[in-house]
């Protein structure tokens, strides 16, 4: 358990934003906690979407159970976070 | 009794090369400080300065500039222009004091470099009163902001922003000491004179005083045009020095430094001229938008420039023309949403009336920026202020140390050009960032970035109360909607207090 930092860049939004995660949540979670600084703020929610993580970098999409420490991100990387149907 | 003109004597007395004869040329004249590059002495002898200017000449005519300005301002102090101003001009006057006025106090110091240590004679004439100009450009920008303290703290950060850890200020700081604080003299008369201010600070100034003069502002539109005359006289020094460098087989390293502080140029003034000119000037007094202030002043007078000395048009240009349609956008947004942060307080501009003028300026504006000022709109119109508001940092870039941003909405692009150098992740705003880091990661690669300032700890606590505290960013002073949000459908619209 230790406090990981992600940079979140969300569909739909304009700014890349600092998010500090547990390195035991999951991907879901991981979206949840971006979303608190997008959805509502900037970016309209989209019932019925989940929301899923990617690895900004190479655009590969994350197990939505996956946890931080198991993702082989480095502190501060930037993931993706975007609305999809499953 | 008679005189020579100056014209007569002036090549005469301004060949100053002499041989030392007490010290070495290597002391006299260190590379480190000079950057002759090897090009022999003769070679530099040959830089012929467009404008020359002797000491009773220059004197005299700044005294007549300086008191031109004064008077003006003298004559219009009662008038209390201020007090019934537009916030939003009000805004653009404060963000510009912060900005620029210890910088170009500073800009002295760049000056001076090339004023000792230019192997040209007529650089360092030149260069002595670049000095003096600059010099003045401090002062006066100190000294008209001051009478306005009293009427708010905010206006203080003429003097305090440089000398405070707020991001813009640290910002602008990185972009100012790279190209002038840290180069030998040759890179300052390329990028400082050359690239930036026949490139930009022609822009800021002109696109001010254009917009000044509509506003009604004669006070501030005499003093920036005043000191947009020496701003083109002491521009001209890069000129010539690219000159010699290009007929000595140094092309490719003179381009590179264009190419560098161009696009570092571009990035600040997206973050300070583009919101004044497209959000803050109200709408009935904008002259031209953002862009075509850069299209005219940058695309057609600079890349003329460019190819008259046979130099290329940076690498990146489509991409810097893309931008043009979108950068100074996102940073517009990201200052209003971290309004607490900043020094003055952002005019939204988003304002039906504003929106059409930008969708007219900008298409597609309301299909990608829009969406976000939709969003914010409606939390202001439901009384949800707090949605409108930052509870964290935005992803700061480790070359313009500005925020990664992009378009949003249905033209969602927003991308981070990551790089790892040495075991340390560092964040781009954009390719061409990350190419200047690449260029000289020696010079760049132990600077952090307020973000990075955050996570090593370094601002306690680790909230908004502690991040103002950092920055200096007392009660009275930091930043909130120009407008009260009468933009929005909002109350009534206050002057700010
Ligand atoms: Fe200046
Ligand atoms: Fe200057």
């Amino acid at each position: 358990m230790a406090l990981f930092p992600l940079s979140s860049n969300f569909e739909g939004d304009f700014v890349v934003q600092l998010v500090v995660v547990d390195d035991g949540a999951t991907m879901d979670e991981v979206a949840s906690a971006c979303a608190v600084h997008s959805i509502d703020r900037r970016v309209a929610p989209r019932p019925g979407k989940v929301l899923r993580i990617r690895r900004h970098s190479t655009g590969e999409l994350y197990p939505r159970e996956m946890l931080v420490k198991n993702t082989g991100l480095m502190p501060t990387e930037t993931i993706d976070v975007i609305f999809s149907d499953i | 009794m008679s005189k020579l003109a100056s014209n007569e004597y002036y090549d005469l007395v301004r060949t100053t090369n002499w041989t030392p004869r007490y010290v070495p040329e290597s002391e006299l004249f260190p590379e480190m400080m000079s950057g002759a590059r090897g090009i022999p002495a003769e070679a530099w002898e040959s830089f012929d300065e467009p404008y020359k200017v002797t000491y009773s000449d220059y004197v005299a005519t700044q005294r007549e500039k300086d008191a031109g300005a004064y008077s003006v301002k003298a004559a219009l102090e009662r008038a209390n222009y201020i007090d019934d101003a537009d916030p939003g001009w009000v805004s653009t006057l404060q963000a510009h004091y912060g900005a620029l006025a210890v910088a170009e106090y500073a800009a002295a110091t760049a000056e001076a470099r090339m004023a000792r240590f230019s192997r040209a004679p007529g650089n360092r004439n030149m260069a002595t009163f670049g000095m003096l100009d600059e010099m003045r450009h401090g002062q006066i920008q100190l000294f008209f902001p001051h009478e306005h303290t009293k009427r708010s703290r905010q206006w203080d950060w003429a003097y305090k922003a440089m000398h405070t850890n707020e991001w813009a200020a640290v910002a602008a700081r990185h972009m100012f000491d790279d190209m002038m604080f840290t180069r030998d003299s040759v890179s300052v008369a390329i990028m400082l004179t050359f690239a930036f201010e026949t490139g930009f600070t022609n822009m800021q100034f002109l696109g001010l005083a254009a917009d000044a003069a509509e506003a009604g502002d004669h006070t501030f539109a005499s003093l920036i045009s005043s000191i947009q005359t020496d701003e083109s006289r002491h521009a001209q020094q890069g000129g010539p020095v690219l000159k010699i460098l290009i007929e000595n087989g140094k092309k490719d390293e003179a381009q590179k430094m264009i190419d560098v502080i161009f696009w570092r140029a571009w990035k600040l003034f997206s973050v300070l001229t583009g919101p004044i000119l497209d959000y803050y000037t109200p709408l009935e007094h904008r002259k031209q938008s953002f862009k075509e202030f850069m299209q005219e002043w940058i695309i057609g007078q600079f890349e003329r420039q460019l190819n008259d000395l046979g130099l290329d048009l940076p690498w990146y240009w489509d991409e810097f023309i893309r931008a043009l349609d979108e950068t100074h956008h996102g940073m517009h947004m990201g200052v209003w949403y971290w309004r607490p942060t900043v020094w003055w307080n952002p005019a939204a501009g988003a304002s039906p009336e504003e929106r059409e003028w930008l969708e007219s300026k900008y298409p597609g504006w309301n299909a990608t920026f829009g969406r976000c000022w939709d969003v914010i709109t409606e939390n202001l119109q439901k009384g949800r202020e707090d949605l409108t508001l930052p509870e964290t940092l935005p992803t700061i870039c480790n070359m313009c140390n500005l925020p990664v941003v992009g378009a949003p909405g249905d033209g969602w692009n927003v991308k981070d050009y990551q790089l790892v150098h040495e075991g340390r992740l560092y964040h781009f705003g954009s390719e061409v960032d990350r190419w200047c880091f690449q260029q000289d990661p020696e010079r760049y690669k132990g600077h952090m970035s307020v973000v990075d300032r955050f996570l090593a700890g370094e601002i306690q606590p680790q909230n908004l109360a502690g991040a103002l505290l950092y920055m200096g960013l007392a009660p009275g002073e930091i930043g909130s909607d120009a407008h009260n949000y009468a933009w929005a459908g909002v109350g009534k619209q206050q002057a700010a207090e």
